[in-house]
């Protein structure tokens, strides 16, 4: 298959074939295993030719179940398609439209569960056509906050939530890391974790090597001489030891190692235990070159910084993004393109040591703001992971321009600002319009009234006839404006949502129902009813207009009205009102909550539609539901469901 | 000194800008209570020319008793109310406030200002009559009242 050649930025050219199973193959892979996202390499047909463990651990399978197989497997939609040609574009047109931009996609683990993604592509020319690398990101914690900025309660948990998740994938990240040897032990020694890196290096699996003591990993003289205790102590009284020195894998071979040893105190200083930090020095030999191959390839800016705050290599991304050429940037401190947040990180201080100042902050997504050559200002995500060199620990940043989705948060935070506004201004008009209507109408309803009293069989009977249908215009706009007063009052006058005795609630309504129970015959039971979070007054008002409706729709006989509470465990208190009445025409459940919303005619039953909008907006700013059950002939239960709420009474 | 208003008009002041409530109020009394003679300031400015007998009521008759409506044009009903409690020949004359505000704040300040009832305006007919006949019946009626101002 012939491709034509993409124009734009330089190719990096991998040859031969990455397919086959050689030393170049070989290579890449390497490259890829030190990237800090997963990263999938995917041919024209679709199919995966290459993943790291970052991606084995993303997507939850072993790689072996991948290579192979076509990319949709773990990414359904949107990524295939990208890349192939049809009709209208060939191969590398359709590449180059993609390239550099980060597509939000569903991915899809080996369990089925789907999470959100963002991926960066980028070309790679083999002998097999044009591949493509994909840098895969989870953006599950990102997309929750997206969604808890549009919601306004809850949030709490949602942080916390996003707390945990960051904290998960941290270690999550640690553990995938096959390059170093991270992991704890104890105050005398006991491994206490060990990540993937561990495992490779030393060659233990996790369950065989957590428990037993480290010193197994050095050598028997050195065992000897007392070694291990040694560099713990050591390490104790300094906060940090380093050192080069050999070690021992399982199967009884050696190494030359470049370890680091922190000690990990608690809140009040006790020691907690240590983390290791190692590496394969055998290994690192080539890593230089290695790595600026690499740093080409990915789809991120990448910019790699030492100790002292200097940058050290950056690839072509980065020279884009930051508008300098790479000249003017190697051997200048970070600070010039990312002025605050970045270097603090990095750098040894009085509190902490170099090591665990990188610790602390891999694998998580930080927020900065970054400057461009010409001084404009742009909002960027760093993802960083530690690189050991012969200079020390250096650091990679992969550099992502977020102001797409800054600018997207920015507005979506605007609308709900904008919303919220709007809506309290229409609650404050309607609560005005209505207060001012009433002034003039009164006069209207008043001398109605007064005309009617007056001259009733004084005038003609077309003129009792006139009077009578403008006195009852007049009451029922009265009325109406009262009830809309009402609904307007459940936002703009409510109280603080206080422990509130839902039984003591109950007993007010009935009190303020008494004449209409009297009349009716009504007999209202209830079961024991619990202290719950609430507005008093709402709570009353929402018992006496479901109660008042339930002995008002009544059938023959005599009317029973129930009050119950039943326990939803955490969510909270579900309370119903059950009567035994006319019933609703299941049709109506969702109409009769609306505003001036009736099912009979007004000779048969009064009333201007708005008791039980009103209820349903006192239930809602509780943070509940309203909810109908009822059969024709048989009776209604309405039940709304109260949170955050305490024991029974 | 014995107090009394047997066989004497009773004075009512009603501090009211409405039109239709001077004549609904008037209307009320008179169904309620045919020895009670309403007069009428439609203003704050007014009604403390009227309690203090300046210009076109220099003969103006001390009231016995002062509803007062709150939101009035020039001088509002809050303001009338604290110069006459702050008077000493006027404090004693109760104070009623009618009016439509049901306002937490305009109740408060009502009582805080020494008024001596705070009445909402009802809605309908019928209940601004009962209310008037209640006005009627207790303040007018069974309420003591000073005879005189207080010895100066």
């Amino acid at each position: 298959m012939n491709l034509p050649v993409l124009t734009g930025p330089p190719t990096p050219r991998l040859e031969p074939a990455l397919s086959d199973h050689d030393a170049s193959g070989a290579k890449y892979r390497g490259l890829l295993e030190a990237a800090p996202d997963a990263m999938v390499v995917v041919n024209q047909a679709g199919e995966i030719v290459l993943l790291n463990l970052q991606a084995e651990k993303q997507f939850g399978y072993h790689r072996d179940e991948l290579v192979g197989q076509q990319v949709t497997n773990i990414i359904p939609e949107g990524f295939a398609e990208r890349l192939i040609a049809d009709d209208l574009r060939s191969a590398a047109e359709a590449l180059a439209q993609q390239m550099g931009t980060g597509i939000e996609l569903s991915a899809l683990r080996k369990d089925g569960t789907e999470f959100p993604i963002e991926i960066m592509l980028s070309p790679l020319d083999s002998a097999e056509g044009i591949l493509v690398t994909a840098a895969i990101r989870d953006i599950s914690v990102r997309k929750a906050a997206e969604v808890h900025l549009a919601q306004r309660e809850g949030s709490r948990r949602l942080v916390e939530e996003a707390l945990r998740q960051s904290e998960e994938s941290y270690r999550l990240l640690l553990d995938g890391i096959a390059d170093y040897a991270i992991f704890m032990v104890g105050p005398t020694g006991e491994v206490l974790s060990w990540n993937a890196g561990a495992a490779r290096i030393k060659g233990y699996p996790a369950e065989e090597i957590i428990g037993q003591n480290f010193s197994r990993f050095f050598p028997p003289e050195d065992v000897a001489d007392g070694r291990p205790a040694e560099v713990l102590r050591l390490t104790a009284a300094n906060g940090r030891y380093e050192e080069q020195a050999w070690r021992v894998r399982r199967d009884g071979s050696q190494f030359l190692a470049s370890v680091v040893f922190t000690a990990l105190r608690g809140p009040t200083g006790e020691l907690r235990g240590f983390s290791e930090f190692s590496h394969d020095l055998s290994e690192s030999r080539e890593a230089g070159a290695k790595y600026r191959g690499l740093l080409e390839a990915a789809p991120d800016a990448m910019v790699v910084v030492n100790q002292a705050g200097e940058i050290v290599l950056l690839n072509l991304q980065a020279e884009k993004q930051f508008g300098y050429h790479r000249d003017e940037l190697v051997g200048q401190q970070v600070t010039n393109i990312i002025p605050e947040g970045f270097a603090e990180r990095l750098i040894a201080d009085d509190l902490r040591s170099a090591a665990e100042a990188l610790a602390q902050q891999m694998g998580t997504g930080i927020e900065l703001s970054a400057l461009r050559k010409d001084g404009t200002e742009f909002p960027i995500e760093i993802m960083l992971s530690p690189l050991d060199s012969a200079e020390g620990i250096l650091v990679t940043a992969a550099i992502r321009d977020i102001s797409v989705r800054k600018a997207a948060e920015v507005h979506l935070a605007q609308k709900v600002e904008e919303l919220k506004r709007s809506n309290e201004e229409l609650g404050q008009f309607a609560y005005i319009a209505s207060h001012d209507l009433q002034e003039p109408l009164r006069m209207v309803a008043s001398y109605t009234q007064l005309l009617a009293k007056r001259y009733k069989g004084q005038l003609d009977a077309d003129a009792d006839e006139f009077i009578s249908f403008a006195v009852d215009g007049a009451s029922r706009m009265q009325q109406l404006i009262e009830d809309l007063l009402a609904f307007s009052r459940v936002a703009t006058t409510g109280n603080p949502l206080l422990d509130t005795s839902s039984e003591y609630a109950l007993e007010q309504a009935l009190q303020n129902l008494h004449w209409a129970i009297q009349d009716s015959g009504a007999v209202v039971t209830h079961d024991p009813l619990p202290t719950v979070q609430a507005d008093d007054t709402q709570l009353v008002q929402l018992f006496q207009n479901l109660i008042g409706n339930a002995i008002k729709y009544q059938a023959p006989g005599i009317p029973l009205v129930h009050i119950s509470a039943a326990s939803d465990g955490l969510k909270g208190w579900t309370f119903s009102v059950r009567d035994n009445g006319l019933g609703i025409d299941s049709q109506y459940f969702e109409r009769i909550f609306g505003m001036f919303q009736r099912l009979h005619k007004r000779d048969e039953y009064s009333g201007t539609g708005v008791g039980l909008a009103i209820c349903k907006k006192i239930v809602e700013r509780h943070g509940g539901s309203l909810r109908v059950e009822s059969e024709l002939g048989v009776g209604s239960t309405f039940s709304f469901v109260f949170a955050g709420i305490r024991e029974a009474a | 000194m014995k107090p009394t208003r047997v066989g004497t008009l009773t004075n009512v002041l009603l501090v009211e800008d409405s039109p239709g409530d001077v004549r609904l109020t008037r209307e009320a009394f008179r169904e309620a209570n045919g020895a009670v003679q309403l007069h009428v300031a439609s203003d704050g400015v007014e009604a403390i020319a009227f309690l203090r007998q300046e210009g076109q009521y220099a003969d103006a008759p001390r009231p016995d008793f002062i509803l007062l409506d709150l939101n009035l044009p020039r001088m509002d009903g809050r303001e009338v109310l604290a110069q006459i409690k702050a008077d000493d020949d006027l404090r004693t004359i109760p104070v009623v406030i009618l009016t439509t505000s049901e306002a937490d704040a305009d109740i408060l300040k009502s009582y805080e200002l020494n008024a001596n009832a705070y009445l909402r305006k009802p809605v309908t007919l019928e209940a601004f009559e009962r209310l008037v006949k209640s006005i009627n019946d207790f303040w007018l009626t069974n309420v003591l009242l000073p005879q005189r101002r207080p010895a100066a």
